[in-house]
């Protein structure tokens, strides 16, 4: 080990006096070995501030929020999906045209247990009504609801005021507010 | 390049920094000697102060702080020998004022991932220089922080003496504290 080792970096600083420094670059000059270990300090010195200017730089850098990178591709991603699917877009549901109602009378009324012998032809000629009402229905313009009940003439009348079978057909006719404008009786 | 930074040390001003807090001084006794001390150690006193650990903005208060006191002693009539060292010394206590916690005073202060590399580099001298730094990180954090505090202040162009006068050793135990330092990097480097 040579005597000059511990001076190596003092005498690249140029901090020793005059006579140790000569003797040192004598010894350089002769050791090959010190001569590398020369040459190692300087470059980790170089590397040293290297590294401090990096750390400087990095850290007198202003930096942007992490996530505003993130945010600014989300909304890039989003304005693109909007460009290529436009049809992919919420639409606002279409206006329903209110459907007529056909009310039956229920099965616990009067009517409802009437007798089995009751002629067929009339329940064809209550499904053909209706049938005859969605058919206006589909031509009807939604100006006002409507309603159309069925009811059993038994269910009316005393027994035996009108002939068996006979029906009625009650169109009701609704107002916008939910009461009912006008009623209809037709046989 | 360090070497030739040190030989030229009373050369080296830097105009591009625009003094931030002179103007808001009184014109006094030492304002143009502090302005010229200023312009030559507001970077160094900024990198040194950044590696032992201060934020940007901490520095840059510390910075600030410690010219200011600058211009009291030099207005007073205070000691001109070692300014160099006497405001770094300044900006050393001020820092370890703020480095109140255990943490972030017995951290890392140079570790850490480093974001920012010449961007004139390619990718591989990128790489390279990645690898070197991250090998001398790996080597600063095995130092005790006597030795990292005499380096940075040694990369902050201090002479031994000024060093010794910032920490508080003598000389020759800057020199080797320097010296040791130098030769524990000089084998993590694998130089």
């Amino acid at each position: 080990m040579c005597n000059v080792q511990g001076k190596l970096v003092a005498w690249l600083d140029g901090e020793l006096p005059a006579n140790e420094a000569a003797e040192v670059a004598q010894h350089i000059e002769r050791c090959e070995e010190c001569r590398g270990r020369v040459a190692a300090y300087k470059q980790v010195t170089e590397t040293f501030t290297a590294y401090c200017d990096a750390v400087t730089q990095s850290k007198m850098q202003p930096r942007v929020p992490r996530w505003v990178p993130v945010l600014a591709a989300a909304i890039v991603f989003a304005g693109v999906l909007l460009l290529v699917f436009p049809r992919m877009r919420i639409t606002p549901p279409p206006v329903l045209t209110p459907a007529i109602a056909v009310a039956y009378v229920p099965a616990a009324l009067p009517a409802a247990t009437a007798p089995d012998t009751a002629p067929r032809k009339t329940v064809h000629k209550r499904h053909v009504a209706a049938r005859t009402v969605q058919k206006e229905a589909v031509k009807w313009q939604p100006t006002e609801s409507a309603v159309q009940i069925a009811i059993p003439a038994d269910a009316m009348f005393a027994p035996g005021a009108v002939p068996k079978g006979m029906n009625f057909i009650a169109e009701l006719s609704i107002a916008p507010d939910g009461s009912v404008k006008q009623v209809r009786l037709r046989q | 390049m360090f070497y030739r930074q040190r030989r030229d040390a009373e050369a080296q001003v830097t105009h591009d920094s625009v003094p931030l807090a002179l103007p808001l001084l009184p014109i006094a006794a030492g304002t143009s000697e502090v302005t010229t001390l200023y312009r030559e150690l507001r970077k160094p006193l900024l990198r040194y102060l950044v590696c032992l650990g201060l934020t940007s903005d901490e520095a840059q208060d510390v910075v600030q702080d410690a010219f200011l006191n600058l211009q009291r002693h030099l207005t007073s009539h205070g000691a001109q020998e070692n300014i160099r060292g006497w405001l770094f010394r300044v900006a050393h206590n001020q820092a370890r004022n703020r480095q109140t916690s255990y943490h972030r005073r017995f951290g890392e202060p140079l570790g850490g991932e480093l974001d920012f590399l010449s961007d004139e580099a390619t990718p591989e001298q990128r790489l390279l220089e990645k690898e070197k730094f991250r090998r001398l990180a790996n080597g600063i954090r095995a130092l005790t922080e006597s030795e990292r505090e005499c380096l940075l202040l040694r990369a902050g162009g201090l002479r031994y003496r000024e060093i010794g006068d910032v920490v508080g050793l003598p000389t020759s135990t800057v020199g080797d504290t320097v010296e040791r330092a130098i030769r524990k990097l000089a084998e993590k480097c694998n130089v």
